[in-house]
Order: structure tokens, then sequence, then C-alpha cells
């Protein structure tokens, strides 16, 4: 009969202790994110030049297990005004992230610290193909994972797109 | 013995019912045909393939950076003891010395996984027997074990953190303190899942001399993992051939005697407890040092080909990869536990009961991600 | 009888009908958050004030739901099973008290009308199964029928023992000769028949094999839906009412333990209010069993319900009454009821204790394998 006991005395416990439900709908009771949290992927926004850090070297587009992501690069005006050290610049891009894996390949890839995972993880959307992420609907998901998280580049230096003067006189590129 | 494989429907006149691929009980898309007298089953059909996805072929497709993400959704339970076994494979056949760090890391989130594993079976037993609390407390203590997992490797299922070589990024900086706690909660959430379940006499009488498999039939059926050591045979792929840094610690393997449905539960509650103890000495003998070996980040192993064994919580998960010099794998098989484990449910089933098939196929273990591939 | 009698007794059965499907709804939003605490969650919350409307959501959605007819279904037996089902839930009503001069109708036959007249759902059961035309309905509904026949037999044996013991079938006189001691004290072997019996006849667990979905099918009710459905729902939770109400009135003491000091409609109130708190929490502990345990096979079912408790209900009953006829001291009834309580928890210890023990696993330690790492391979 001990075993009969055992089990209900176990009931009646956790009936006494705080239920660990977080309710969902309302957004200040839904469970904490992690900071190092794999949301969907987005494209992230260098505020000193006011120009996505991407340039469009396709390194991601590549590595992509799942073959979702598209992109094309053009020349950057910018940088033939003298305003940024990108030469080149990212023109159209393009996820998919209904076939997106969420693994995280793109991030460890990139070497302009341009393509983050941000936090955002619900993604549903009236139109059939209203999970295809253009250029401008991931800079927005990267410009508010930027300003919720303080996002910092991993490497500033190598990365900023602030031009730097040349020592030597005759060109000033 | 003799087993049937098909049945022949023109010459059978007892009932045929149909657990169809979808069903609260048969733990994934399985369909069973049973081909009852009265309340006794006779004959068993399953039909396996409804989760087939063809990973072995995408693998040759991929890159080795890409494939571990492939294996993490094989057995989508333990996805790490997948992605460790895939790793140590590939790094044996490039004969590579990956960091003491490394392996600590990955030993730790190995074993963590497998707990969680376990607990999944736990919840999911009580339900096949009827008992509706048991998911909750084994989900709740799951849930922790996600919620660290997502601190550490990003993700709370698919992770995708063990790399060839290494692992993926550092640990986080209050890794310790929070490890610490989640095993005192974990060990406290398991004693209250064994104090509501196990010595209850309902579920003694539902699952004691249920399902009986000998010593001998489990080794001839290829039966591995916690199955073949609830019946008796002291057989752990981590002691046998210890791969990665298992022989540094100093742990217990469960075993059972009568290879019951109770046995095949309480050994993995037991390992639970055990994989507890693994972690924490781990914990004490984890030192600083690099996390991933100097290796290119394409990784293109020389032509060859090795197979490797380790033990995940189902039981002997064997890679076999061939590789021709590429970046790409040419072949790569996964030899799946559970595919082994299923096929002694032919036998186990045979003149037992309507209501003991949910049971014994439950304390099997199966995930048809694994099966199917 | 003439029109004024007539209106006043119909307006008191319809006040009997309104509060007990009040008492219904409570009831299924009290299990759904019973359940939920034990399991560590909250149960319903955003219909209403912590989900107090949502049997009122869940209602709407079983009337606006699609009446579902089998094509082969007999239609007079698929659509008077529930009928026959749920009339008999309500009929019992008439002569159970809710507390002090608190009854419809106090019939001198009170206990032999309510068992008379609940057998009759079984009937309903198997209506249902045939009616469905699906092999694994009648099936079910066979399954469900024997069960509960089976558990008729224990439970009509406490209630007897009862009404030996009190001298009495009529409710209100066997709550009033509970005013010094609670016939719990009396007969606890009683209660446990009566209560396990009880659950049984519900269908609750450890007893739900006929509507358990992880089994193959769900039993007789698989082919309704909607409205109909909702009436098989409802009958069942009238008879968890009527099971708790008549634990708490023939063994734990109706309204007269603790006794009331007032009088007038202030005691008849408070009487109200002792029996639904106890009652309350009879159907407390029956959700708490049902959050608890497993469920038992039918065969299990059916043995221990043949093997163990027929005999100790036939042994209840003749205790009972050789002590009443010996005019023997009631405390021998109680010492001998906890005596054979005691046996019976025992014998369940040993049946699953012979020739094995439970603990059959042993740990090897992984430093005394690798030494002898060669006569480890096979044993």
């Amino acid at each position: 009969m001990i075993g009969f006991l055992n089990g209900l005395l176990v009931t009646i416990k956790a009936g006494f202790r705080r239920p660990v439900t977080a309710q969902y709908p309302d957004p200040e009771k839904r469970l904490k994110i992690e900071s190092r949290f794999m949301g969907f992927p987005s494209l992230t926004w260098d505020y000193q030049i006011e120009e996505p850090y991407c340039t469009g070297c396709m390194v991601c587009v590549r590595e992509c297990p799942t073959e979702c992501m598209s992109a094309k690069m053009k020349d950057n005006p910018l940088f033939s005004e003298g305003k940024s050290r990108r030469k080149k610049i990212i023109d159209e891009f393009e996820i998919n992230l209904g076939r997106c894996i969420l693994c995280g390949i793109c991030v460890e890839v990139c070497n302009f610290d341009a393509i983050e995972m941000s936090h955002e993880h619900e993604l549903s959307k009236r139109a059939r193909n209203g999970n295809r992420f253009d250029l401008q609907q991931l800079l927005d998901l990267g410009i508010k994972f930027q300003s919720d998280t303080k996002w910092e580049p991993k490497q500033p230096e190598k990365n900023s797109g602030v031009p730097v003067k040349k020592i030597n006189q005759n060109e000033d590129k | 013995m003799k087993i049937n494989k098909t049945i022949n429907s023109s010459d059978s006149v007892d009932l045929m019912i149909n657990m169809g691929p979808q069903h609260p009980s048969t733990h994934g898309v399985f369909r069973l045909l049973l081909n009852i007298d009265g309340e006794r089953i006779i004959e068993v059909e399953p039909h396996i393939g409804y989760l087939h996805r063809g990973s072995e072929k995408l693998c040759e497709y991929e890159r080795y950076a890409q494939v571990v993400t492939l294996f993490d959704r094989l057995d989508y339970v333990a996805n790490l003891n997948m992605e460790l076994g895939f790793c140590l494979a590939v790094e044996k056949l490039m004969e590579l010395e990956i960091p003491d760090r490394a392996s600590y890391v990955r030993v730790i989130l190995s074993e963590l996984n497998r707990i969680a594993s376990h607990l999944l079976f736990y919840g999911t037993y009580g339900l096949d027997v009827g008992a509706m609390t048991p998911v909750l407390y084994a989900f709740k203590e799951r849930e922790k074990i996600q919620n660290f997992f997502e601190s550490v490797t990003g993700a709370r299922m698919m992770h995708n953190y063990f790399r060839i070589g290494g692992i993926k990024e550092e640990l986080p900086d209050n890794f310790n303190n929070r490890l610490q706690l989640l095993l005192e909660e974990v060990s406290k959430g398991i004693e209250e899942c064994d104090q509501l379940l196990s010595k209850n006499e309902i579920f003694l009488a539902r699952t004691k001399n249920v399902g009986v498999i000998s010593a001998s039939d489990a080794v001839d059926f290829g039966v591995s993992g916690p199955n073949l050591r609830a019946s008796g045979v002291a057989r752990d792929i981590r002691v046998s051939k210890p791969y990665s840094i298992y022989d540094r610690f100093d742990y217990a393997i469960p075993i059972a005697t009568s290879g019951d449905c109770w046995d095949r539960y309480y050994v993995r509650l037991e390992e639970v407890r055990q994989s507890v103890i693994i972690i924490k000495q781990a914990m004490d003998q984890m030192e600083e040092g690099p996390i991933l070996a100097k290796v290119r980040r394409i990784a293109r192993p020389p032509k060859g080909e090795v197979y490797f064994r380790t033990e995940s919580p189902r039981g002997d998960f064997g890679v076999y990869l061939v590789s021709d010099g590429s970046d790409k794998p040419y072949r790569v098989k996964v030899r799946a536990p559970s595919f082994a484990n299923l096929q002694s449910l032919q036998y186990l089933l045979k003149g037992a009961y309507i209501a003991d098939a949910v049971t014994i196929l439950g304390s099997i273990d199966i995930i048809m991600g694994e099966v199917d591939r | 009888m003439n029109f004024t009698q007539l209106f006043t007794y119909s307006s008191y059965v319809f006040g009997l009908f309104l509060s007990l499907t009040i008492m219904v709804l409570f009831l299924t939003w009290f299990e759904r958050k019973a359940l939920a605490r034990f399991q560590m969650r909250m149960g319903p919350m955003r219909v209403g004030f912590h989900g107090t409307l949502q049997p009122i959501a869940d209602a709407i959605k079983l009337i606006s739901k699609e009446d579902i007819l089998p094509a082969w279904a007999d239609k007079l037996v698929y659509w008077f099973a529930p009928i026959i089902v749920f009339v008999p839930a309500f009929l019992v009503w008439v002569t159970i008290p809710f507390g002090k001069n608190m009854v419809l109708r106090s019939l001198d036959l009170g206990l032999f009308f309510i068992v008379a007249v609940s057998v009759l759902s079984i009937l309903g059961l198997i209506m249902a199964g045939w009616g469905s035309a699906n092999k694994y309905a009648v099936l079910g509904g066979l399954r469900a029928a024997g069960q509960l026949i089976s558990y008729e037999i224990p439970l009509i044996m406490a209630i007897l023992a009862i009404a030996i013991l009190n001298q009495s079938l009529n409710l209100v006189e066997i709550v009033d000769s509970q005013v010094n001691i609670p016939n719990l004290f009396i007969q606890p072997l009683g209660l446990v028949l009566f209560f396990i019996a009880g659950l049984a006849e519900l269908g609750r667990t450890p007893f739900d094999i006929h509507h358990a979905e992880s089994e193959v099918v769900g039993g007789p009710f698989v082919e309704y839906s909607g409205a109909h459905w909702s009436v098989f729902y409802l009958s069942e939770y009238i008879n968890t009412f009527t099971i708790g109400i008549l634990t708490v009135l023939l063994f734990l003491g109706g309204w007269h333990w603790p006794n009331i000091p007032f009088s007038g409609n202030l005691q008849i109130t408070l009487s109200v209010l002792v029996v639904l708190f106890k009652t309350m929490v009879v159907i407390g502990v029956i959700f708490w069993i049902r959050a608890t345990y497993p469920r038992l096979r039918i065969d299990q079912l059916m043995s221990f319900g043949w093997k163990m408790l027929i005999p100790m209900a036939f042994i209840n009953v003749t205790i009972t009454a050789s002590v009443l006829y010996y005019n023997l001291s009631l405390w021998i009834l109680s010492i001998i009821s906890i005596i054979l309580l005691i046996l019976c928890i025992f014998i369940i210890q040993r049946k699953f204790l012979i020739n094995n023990e439970i603990n059959t696993i042993k740990l090897i330690s992984t430093k005394s394998l690798l030494d002898e790492k060669n006569e480890f391979e096979l044993n």
C-alpha cells in the first residue's frame, strides 16, 4: 500500500506549489529569451555610416545547408564619395524564412559581422509567400535586434566602415 | 525462432486491428497491424517509413559542417549524442587530437541530453499506462534542461553546437553556477518522479512480467542500450570501447535481471542518476584551454572509411563514413539503435494482450526519426 | 392532487434540475482546475476570471457542433441511448437530501429506489455501443457494461450493510442516526468498498479503460458528437456528484457532524453548506486519485472486483448482521473492519511480491568492469 500512498503524497505536495506555467498570450509573462538564442537571421545596420554592414560577398549563401538565401551586390555609391570603406554593398538579399533551419552557420562564416541571428521566433503571415523576407524587412529585424540587445560587432576595427585617412598624400580614396 | 514476414489476407479469419500511423501511443508515425483473437495478439506486422526524409542521401551533398545539422534531426530527442557520434567518427578518420576542454564540454552536454531523453521516456510511458501527471513532472525538468541548453548553444533542440575538432563557441560566464543549480533541481525532480510511479501497485500490475525478453534472445535480436541491460547483459559501449574521455570517470551502470517492462523503465531512471554523477565529475575535472583544434573550416578528411560506435540514450549508435578526400562525404550510413530494438517487437507482442501492446511498445523507447532517417 | 399542488411540486422539481445543472457546470470547472493544480499548471484562465466562464464556453461549443448520425446506425437506438443514460442520473435526486428538511420526497425505500434506478443507465451504455454500427463501439460498450455490472455488487452490498446498521432505508433517518458518531468509524471497510465500487461505477481512473484514448479506440461513445455527446458527459458528472453526496450521507455523517447549534432557517442553510463542503472534499479526493494513478487493464479490473471486493463485501454484511443480531458493542465491528482492511492491503502487497522483489536492479561499477574486461562481454 505504500506505493499507493507515496504517489498521492507527491501529487498533494505539488498541488500547493506555485504553477510553473508562463502564460504566453500576455507579453510580460512570457519566458525570458537567452542572449545566445538563435532566432531568424537578420542583417545588421552600421549606424556610423548609415548603410548595412553586408557587402554581398555570398559566403553565407554558399554555406547555407538548405540554400534558402540569395543575394546580389552592387558598387557602393558612398565609397566613390569617400564616405565609406566598403567597396561593394548589398543590393538585393532574400531569405526564405520558411526554409531556414536556424542552424547559425551563416553567422559563423560571415567575415563582416553583417548577419546575426535575431531573437524573433514567431512567424505567421497571411500571404502564401509571406515568409520570403527581402532586404528591407531583414534590416528592420536587424535594427530591432540591435536596439533590444545593444549589439556590438565582434570585430569593430576590421569591419568598421569609417574611411581611413591614408598616410601617403598622393591618393585619397 | 521463426518470424512470419507477411500476413496472407486470404487465409486469416481473425480480426485485424490497425494501430494507424496517427495514434496517440505509437511514439511517432508508426503503423502496427495486429491480428487478434479475442484479447490475445497472434500476429504483428509493423510498417515503418512514414518519416523517411532521405538524410543519408542528403549527407552526400553537404559539407561536413553542414552534415552536423542533418545529424541533429535524426534522433530529435537526443540531438547532441547524434552530433557527438558523427564528429568523433570524422575525427577518427582524420586522426585529429581535440583539446581536452572541448571533450569535457561535449561529455557534459551529451550526458545532459541523455537525462532529457530519459525524462521524455518517463513522461510518455506514464501516459501509455494511463497516468496523466508524470508527463508534466517530467517535462518540467526537461524544460529546465532545455533552457540551460538555450543559454549555452543558442537553441533548445537543434543545437548544431559540436564541430569537427571541438565545439562552436566558448561557454557563457555563469555556466558552472547554472549547471550546479540545474543538477540539484533535476536530482530532486527525478526522485519525485520515481516516488510517483515506480512502486505504485497499479503500475507494477501493468508492467511486471509483461514483455519479458531473455538475455540470449536480446543479444540475438541485436537489441542494445537500456533494453539489453534490463535483460541482464552487462554491455555498455562507454565501458567496453571507451571513446572520448569516458574512461576518466567513475560511475556505475545499472543491470536488471528479469527483462520485463518494469526493468526497462527502471534502468533508465537509474541511468539518469548515473549521468548526474558523470556530469559532476566532469565539471570538477574541466580546465581552461582552447575549444577547437587547429583544423580548417572546411574539413577534408583523407580517403578512407571508418565505423564509429557511441552509446546514445537508445542504444548502440553507429556511424559508417566513407570519404573520398573531398569536402563532402562519399557515403554516410547510420546504424540506428531504435531500428534494431524495434525488431524485437514482433517477438514480444506474440501472445500478449492488446492493452499490453502499448505498454511494451512504450518500454522499448523508439524514436521514429532515427528508425526511418 | 389539485393544480396548486402540481404547480408547487413541479416548481420544486424544476429548481432541483436547475441547481443540479449549475452544480455540474461548476464540477467541470473544478475538475479542470484541480487536475491542473496537481500537475503544477494553471487550468482555464482566460475565459472569465480564472476560467469560471469556461463551462459556458464548452456548452456553446458542444451545442453548435454538427450531430453526426452514421449511415448504418440504428436510428432509434442511437438517439435514445443518451436519454436512457441521462434520465436515471437525475431521477435519483428526487430522494436525496441536501440538508435538514431539504429533500424533495423522503421515501421510506430511499436507498432501494436509488440502487434500482441507477442500474438502468447500464442499458443505455449497451445501446450506445450497439447503435453506433462500429464494431469497436460494440466491443467497448460490452466491456463497459461488464465492468459496471460486476462493480454494482460491492456497491449494493456496502449500502446493504449500512441499511442493516442503521435499521432503515430512508436516507434522512440514516443521517439522523449518525448524530453521535459517523458511520466512518464504525465501518471503515464499508467506506472503502463503497468508494472504490463507486469509482468503478463512474468509469473514472483507475477504472476508465472503456473510454481510454491510449488504447485502440475510444469505447462506446466514439460515434457521438456535439450535443449528443454532451449528454453523456453531463451524466457522468451528475453521477460523480451522486456518489459524492451518498458517501457523505451514508458514511461521513451528512449534516450532523459537526453539529450545528442554531435553529430555524439558519440551521437549514448551514446544514446545506456543511453537506456541500463535505461533498466537495470527497469529490476532490476523486480528482486527486484521477491525477495520480495509472489505469488497470480490463482483466485485472475484473479480477480485482470479483476476487477481492465481492468477498470483502459479503464478509462485511455478514459481520454487521451478526454484530447486530448478538447485540454486541459496535466497537467490535469497527475493530474487525480495520483488521479486514489491513488484511486486504496485505494480500495486495503479497500478490506483487511473491517470488520476486520489486527492485531487481543492481549497479555495477565501471571500474570493476574495466578490470575484468574479458569476462563481461556476454553473461
